[in-house]
């Protein structure tokens, strides 16, 4: 100790060296911060070229259900019914829909399936935002294509500030969803209580997190480590 | 044990420099090149609010690189000791809180990180106790420096030598 207290001999330079050092630390720290901001909003907003020539299909009536946890009733009356569970900030949702929204969209559109989309928003207040949206674009009839849309530029980031109403009118714009009622509807939040009443249904179907889905009331359990379309096809071929 | 320490405390603080040092780099790095991550990393912890989450997931990369350099080349040894060694303690802090809140994640000590499985429970719960104990033999390192931060292969001792 005394060794060590006598090399440290206090001088003026030992003084500047040290707020040198300290400075040059805060100054790092500061750039870095700065750099890691610009890229990760840039890349955020890279993600809109993902929508760039985005054609958006025939319009789908959806209605709420509030027998069904109010969840949003696609094509109703076919004997098959696949209840989808998502988070539309929820990255496995992601990946859920990258492998089979496709064949989903399939169902509803070439009537082989009744879907039902119970749209949850427990990942915080970007999730309610995008929620009220994707009720407001049911609304117009576009439900598939938004929902599809915000998965497509689903930032890795929750909560990052990506999904302001701002963007997400953006988003609508790109698929070509341009509706003042969209537009008020998703400024002025109108679907709050029914994105509500979706995220207090959970308890009573038992859904706990993001995605679940159950094939006619039946859950549904992937046995391989990633989503994949056969096993799904499968599962929903088999009822 | 004393004269053991005052024999090799060059050497010893010069391998706890490495030690603490490389670890910081290293961790500081691999989070510093995807900074959304380790912003997503942070905030799992559900400790601080999201914005705030997210600033200290942009910061903490590059604290702990610039802490970790001045370690390896052995400049400001004590201060950087102690930045170093309340950053670990805050680690060690942090994982026991999600431990005993029952949060399943993933530290995001190295990249990456972020919820976990329910069915990994048990895996995570273990890996929960090894960073806990490698985080403590980390501040113990720190603690070590902080009260001899003078070894061999320092530049402080360079810098002072050519000042005289």
């Amino acid at each position: 100790m005394s060794k060590q207290a006598k090399s440290k001999a206090p001088s003026g330079g030992d003084n500047f060296t040290r707020w040198l050092v300290m400075g040059m630390v805060a100054l790092v720290v500061i750039t870095g911060v700065a750099f890691s901001m610009m890229s990760q909003s840039t890349k955020a907003n890279a993600s809109f070229t993902a929508l760039k020539n985005y054609i958006m299909a025939a319009p789908v009536t959806a209605t709420v259900d509030p027998a069904q946890g109010s969840g949003l009733v696609l094509n109703p009356g076919n004997k098959l019914q696949i209840d989808v569970w998502e988070d539309p900030q929820c990255p496995v949702c992601r990946s859920f829909e990258q492998a089979n929204g496709g064949y989903i969209d399939d169902l509803v559109r070439t009537n082989k399936a009744t879907v039902v989309f119970h749209v949850l928003s427990f990942l915080g207040d970007e999730s309610v935002r995008t929620a009220n949206a994707e009720f407001c674009a049911a609304e117009e009839g576009q439900y598939l294509d938004f929902h599809k849309a915000i998965y497509l530029v689903q930032p890795t980031l929750e909560n990052s500030g990506f999904f302001s109403n701002a963007n997400l009118i953006k988003i609508g714009d790109y698929i070509g969803l341009k509706s003042k009622a969209f537009t008020d509807c998703v400024n002025k939040a109108s679907k709050f209580d029914i994105v509500k009443a979706n995220y207090d249904s959970m308890p009573k179907y038992k859904v706990s997190g993001t995605p679940t889905v159950f094939i006619n009331g039946k859950l549904w359990e992937r046995k391989s480590s990633d989503f994949n379309l056969a096993e799904f096809r499968l599962a929903v071929e088999a009822g | 044990m004393k004269n053991f320490n005052e024999k090799y405390q060059g050497s010893i603080t010069f391998v706890c420099r490495l030690i603490l040092g490389g670890v910081l780099v290293v961790a500081g790095g691999i989070k510093a090149l995807s900074p959304s991550e380790s912003a997503s990393a942070v905030a799992a912890y559900k400790i601080l609010p999201t914005q705030l989450a997210h600033l200290l997931g942009y910061a903490l990369p590059w604290l702990e690189i610039a802490i970790g350099l001045l370690l390896f080349v052995g400049l400001s040894v004590r201060f950087a000791a102690l930045t170093g060694g309340i950053v670990m303690a805050i680690f060690i802090c942090a994982i026991i809180s999600v431990w005993a809140r029952g949060i399943l994640i993933d530290c995001g000590c190295f990249g990456g990180g972020g919820p976990i499985d329910p069915s990994k429970a048990a895996a995570v719960h273990r890996t929960y106790l090894i960073e806990t104990l490698r985080d403590a033999g980390l501040v113990l390192t720190a603690i070590y420096l902080y009260f001899f931060p003078y070894g061999v292969f320092g530049v402080e001792k360079l810098v002072t030598e050519i000042k005289e």
